[in-house]
């Protein structure tokens, strides 16, 4: 229906598809920086320079939407006008603007057969309310998304809730997961009960003690790096299945920023006062990698951390 | 062999007592949890200095039968809190954990528990 153009058109269409619904006023600046039909050019160029915008609407004295001025009509002024003439002048007056009750699709309809950079939001009676620009967007929208960086089509699946395991490839429905345990990240003193809870429920579904073992202990690992690493809430998961059990930890938190090196036997990043505890031995994702049978961990800096361990029910992964 | 006689033989302390009938068949020892988690095995007793209330849930999941702390420390309250409702044996002794650990080495290979 909408066809990209560029990088941020692109963006911007992958990203409105998930808040389509979300109407303009959410967005737009407001009150927006206008001037009136009678103004100077040469004031109304200091407006934009001070500012920083590189267009603004234009009203009449009754608020209502007359035009709009942009840096080209400001050229045009300089080309072959006089800089003591007024807005209306020079100003476009065959403006397309929106309504704030008008949703993100609208804008992104405007977007791809207008071009404008800015629009002009009027309220029923006319009246201008605010200016949406396709920045504003896309600002507004990172603020919704906090730390999610969407960039390709993996992500937006995560923006939709959804994750595809990428050691099984099926979508990892945080719904319907068997157990589920949020992570107090404030507390080091509560780190193992979601593991021991973990364990309870394994052994109550008749899971073979051997492999209950390697999954709490497991899970304990990912907890206590929610706790001593995320400084964000996080979650356990675990789904059984026929022949495998999936657990799934995440967080929002910084992330890793090296994944390799956090990988390695004896490297922390550990504050002091939990190696005193006894964590922050360097040895945490090492032992998940030893007692499952898959694991794959997922994180970049400041993006939290998606860690996801298969345990199979029988003897194939050894 | 069985912790109870354990407890009996080098006279340790029990400050939470949960099954005492159960059979100890290997032993670890360590302040890292992760090294704990590492190597120590179902049915083990743990030596360790740690005594904050996360060594019970470490011994929770490896499924270590009993802690037992040496240098005659004392396990913070919120530990035997949790300690409580896990059912888990805390011990403690006046010995070093080199001597302490020595000794139930000796005894468990002795009688052929590992």
């Amino acid at each position: 229906m909408i066809s990209p153009h560029n990088d941020v058109d692109k963006l911007v269409n992958i990203l409105s598809k998930v808040f389509s619904n979300t109407s303009i006023e959410n967005i737009m600046s407001s009150p927006p920086i206008v001037v009136t039909e009678e103004t100077k050019i040469k004031y109304a160029k200091e407006v934009m320079r001070i500012k920083g915008i590189s267009g603004m609407p234009v009203i009449k004295r009754n608020l209502k939407l007359a035009g709009i001025l942009s840096i080209e009509d400001i050229i045009k002024v300089f080309e072959s006008g006089d800089l003591n003439d007024h807005v209306d002048k020079w100003m476009t007056k065959d403006v397309v603007y929106l309504s704030n009750t008008d949703t993100i699709m609208k804008f992104l309809e405007l977007n791809d057969s207008k071009k404008f950079g800015r629009y002009p939001v009027c309220n029923d009676s006319g009246k201008v309310v605010g200016v949406v620009t396709k920045l504003d967007i896309l600002e507004w929208m990172f603020k919704k998304l906090g730390y999610i960086y969407v960039h390709d089509d993996r992500r937006y699946k995560t923006l939709n809730k959804q994750f595809v395991s990428s050691i099984t490839g099926e979508e990892v429905n945080r719904e319907n997961s068997d157990f589920k345990f949020k992570v107090n990240y404030k507390s080091v003193e509560m780190v193992g009960l979601g593991a021991t809870k973990l364990k309870k429920f394994l052994i109550e579904k008749g899971i073979k003690q051997d492999l209950v073992r390697k999954i709490s202990i497991s899970t304990y690992e990912g907890e206590a790096n929610i706790v001593i690493h995320s400084n964000s809430e996080g979650c356990i998961y675990c789904w059984i299945n026929e022949d495998h059990i999936k657990v799934f930890i995440e967080d929002r938190g910084k992330g890793i920023e090296d994944i390799e090196t956090a990988l390695t036997e004896g490297y922390s990043t550990a504050p002091e006062n939990v190696r005193e505890k006894g964590f922050g031995a360097g040895m945490g994702l090492p032992n998940m990698k030893r007692f499952s049978d898959r694991m794959t961990l997922i994180s970049s800096l400041n993006k939290g951390v998606k860690l996801e361990m298969l345990f199979y029910l029988n003897d194939q992964g050894g | 062999m069985i912790l109870e006689d354990i407890i009996s033989e080098f006279n340790l302390e029990l400050v939470n007592e949960g099954n005492l009938k159960v059979k100890i068949n290997a032993g670890v020892i360590g302040d890292l949890l992760s090294e704990v988690m590492r190597n120590g095995k179902e049915n083990c007793i743990w030596i360790t200095h740690q005594t904050h209330q996360n060594i019970i849930a470490v011994a929770e999941v490896i499924g270590a039968k009993a802690i037992l702390i040496p240098e005659n420390l004392n396990y913070l309250p919120e530990t035997l809190e949790r300690a409580k409702d896990m059912r888990i044996n805390l011990l403690k002794t006046e010995l070093s954990g080199f001597e302490i650990t020595g000794k139930i080495y000796k005894i468990l290979k002795d009688n052929g528990s590992i």
